[in-house]
């Protein structure tokens, strides 16, 4: 019983559970009913079988007077020879009619098998009666009792007793049979109730024990969820209807705070990873303006020393210790652009000064500007321009120079007695510039970092090379904003190249920036 | 101040912050030996045997920390004062600083004074 009442829905079960209960109720009462009738019968067949004797035993007495009272008239006639008077003659003959009436009556009222009884009766009572009757009517002609009257008078009370006799055996049978349903009914009424309480009972045990069950399997999965065991589910298989669309909906949710655990715990790793990375930065900012900041500081208090000594002062040094400090100073101030550059588009607030410029007039500008820096470590420098395909763009022409002078002071940098070049080309609709150095390289661990700010092939590149490690990152950045991108092949000891390429007009790309 | 001078190595690689330090430690009365990293700072360590060290830490070929803990491996260089110079301001980089063996912890930009103390004071 267990397993289908775990398949059928709560619904279902309740509903089962009144129909049955329903049934044996109604059962029970057809028993009772039936019972009824059957005592209401025996009733009836009892009364019908005292009324029959009752009947009987009058007709007998009426056969009886009125022989005695023919015996009498007969006797009478033979001595006196008195005529009967017309009333005393009517009257007789009605008493007569009245007994052959009250035949009838026991006939309609006889019981059924006792048929032939009756009829044989009948028979010889109609055959007495209208012996009777002429004997009646012939009196007052000198008439005598027949002699077959007095055979049919005893033929009558001799069928008379035999129907009598028949009757109370049949209303005996009768009885007994109206007994035995009697008991039948009293039994299966007794039965019926006794087993529809235990029924009841069951069927309430099974409900409740199933559905109990159910609702435990419930409980626990809602405890363990609750306990924050997310990935617990609830077996929806074995549970039916409404419980198993709880269930369902208890497993949907688990899962639906499984998620949102998740995302918020991604998101938690997110900003702790933002925040890491801006402590990290807020470090690095710091860590590189102490660095110009203590030659500044240091020499400032050195110079100040000598002036208030009393010894004459090296002109020629102090202007060269002036100089370090001019120096420290810009490098400083460098630092503080590239660090403001790099949070402004950070935040997305990088302005872009959009205008008509020559790319190769920028170029060019830069790569004589910075003409000591390529000499500074004895490099020479190639600047192949296809002049060709040259025209003018629409771009941020700051930011642009930004971008060549950034690698190119970097292809200076990191190269020393070498070959630098600089490419510029133009397509219907791109610009692309590269720079490419035969300097010492960047292994692929170091490629994979070095766009990001403060990130140096190694932490001790910057004391040998100079630089604030910003410099790739803003180039990365900026190209980003003018709508293009940079990359860079590179090989340890062999040299490094960059390639730019920049929408030449950046309005087209970007609508509204 | 002792008649003989303290001898002062002073590891540098920045050529502006070497100069500029190794000139008013002399001016100061130090006798100063300089290296650029700490490869170069081992062997003068070992060599010439100085009073107190200046270790940067953020040097070529072998930093500051690993040169501190390598001294400290040495017997010879074992009790010899090092002092940590480093841009690095937080609290977290000066313990790291003292944990790879370093005595004591100045912070560029340097407070000349208190860096002379801290000399005397590691010396004493």
């Amino acid at each position: 019983m267990k397993f289908w009442t775990r398949r059928l829905s709560l619904r279902a079960r309740l509903w089962l559970f009144s129909t049955a209960i329903l049934l044996l109720f109604a059962s029970n009462v057809a028993t009772h009913l039936w019972g009824s009738y059957a005592r209401n019968e025996s009733l009836l067949a009892f009364r019908e079988t005292v009324e029959a004797a009752q009947l009987a035993a009058d007709l007998g007495l009426a056969f009886e007077n009125r022989r005695q009272q023919i015996l009498v008239l007969d006797a009478l006639r033979d001595t006196t020879d008195e005529a009967l008077s017309a009333t005393d003659l009517q009257s007789a003959l009605t008493d007569l009619g009245v007994i052959g009436q009250q035949l009838g009556r026991l006939g309609a009222i006889s019981s059924e098998g006792a048929e032939t009884n009756y009829r044989r009766f009948h028979q010889s009572a109609s055959q007495l009666l209208s012996l009777w009757r002429d004997f009646y009517q012939r009196y007052n002609q000198n008439g005598h009792l027949a002699i077959e009257a007095s055979n049919a008078y005893s033929m009558t009370l001799q069928h008379l007793r035999e129907l009598d006799e028949r009757q109370a055996f049949l209303a005996v049978q009768r009885s007994e049979a109206i007994d035995g349903t009697i008991a039948l009914t009293d039994r299966i009424t007794v039965i019926g109730f006794v087993s529809s309480i235990l029924i009841t009972l069951a069927l309430l045990i099974g409900l409740l024990s199933s559905t109990n069950a159910s609702l435990k399997r419930l409980k626990r999965g809602a405890q363990r969820f609750g306990s924050g065991d997310l990935t617990y589910r609830i077996n929806e298989a074995i549970e039916a209807g409404e419980i198993k669309e709880l269930a369902h909906s208890f497993n949907d949710m688990s899962e639906k705070l499984q998620i949102a655990i998740d995302e918020v715990q991604a998101a938690k790793t997110d900003a702790d990873a933002a925040n890491a990375a801006k402590s990290l930065f807020l470090a690095n900012v710091s860590h590189e303006l102490r660095t110009p900041l203590n030659a500044i500081i240091g020499y400032s208090e050195m110079l100040l020393d000598e002036l208030s000594d009393d010894e004459n002062i090296n002109r020629d040094q102090f202007g060269h210790d002036l100089s370090t400090i001019i120096f420290s100073g810009r490098q400083l101030l460098t630092l503080i652009n590239d660090i403001l550059d790099l949070a402004k588009i950070e935040t997305g607030k990088m302005q872009l000064a959009l205008d008509q410029v020559d790319p190769t007039d920028v170029i060019v500008q830069v790569c004589d500007s910075l003409s000591p820096l390529v000499s500074q470590r004895n490099n020479h420098l190639t600047l192949s321009i296809d002049r060709e395909s040259m025209y003018e763009i629409y771009t941020d022409t700051a930011k642009l120079q930004q971008i060549i002078t950034n690698l190119f002071s970097n292809a200076c940098k990191f190269t020393e007695n070498g070959h630098i070049e600089v490419t510029a080309q133009m397509t219907s609709d791109t610009l692309v510039i590269s720079v490419t150095d035969d300097g010492i390289g960047m292994s692929e661990e170091q490629q994979a970092g070095v766009f990001e700010a403060f990130v140096q092939a190694e932490a001790t590149t910057a004391s040998l090379y100079g630089g604030t490690g910003l410099g790739l990152a803003i180039v990365r950045d900026f190209c980003q904003l003018l709508g293009g991108s940079v990359s860079l092949k590179s090989t340890l000891e062999q040299g490094t190249q960059f390639i730019v390429s920049l929408p030449t007009n950046l309005a087209s790309d970007h609508e509204g920036v | 101040m002792n008649t003989q001078p303290i001898r002062v190595l002073l590891v540098e690689d920045n050529e502006l912050n070497r100069d500029m330090l190794s000139r008013r430690l002399t001016r100061a009365g130090f006798n100063v030996l300089t290296a650029i990293d700490g490869e170069e700072a081992l062997i003068l360590m070992r060599k010439v045997r100085p009073d107190v060290v200046l270790l940067d830490m953020n040097l070529p070929i072998k930093d500051g920390w690993t040169t501190a803990k390598e001294a400290r491996l040495d017997p010879a260089l074992q009790n010899l004062p090092i002092i940590a110079l480093t841009a690095h301001a937080m609290e977290s980089d000066r313990l790291q600083a003292i944990e790879a063996g370093c005595n004591d912890y100045a912070t560029k930009p340097i407070d000349f004074p208190d860096l002379l103390q801290k000399i005397e004071e590691a010396v004493l």
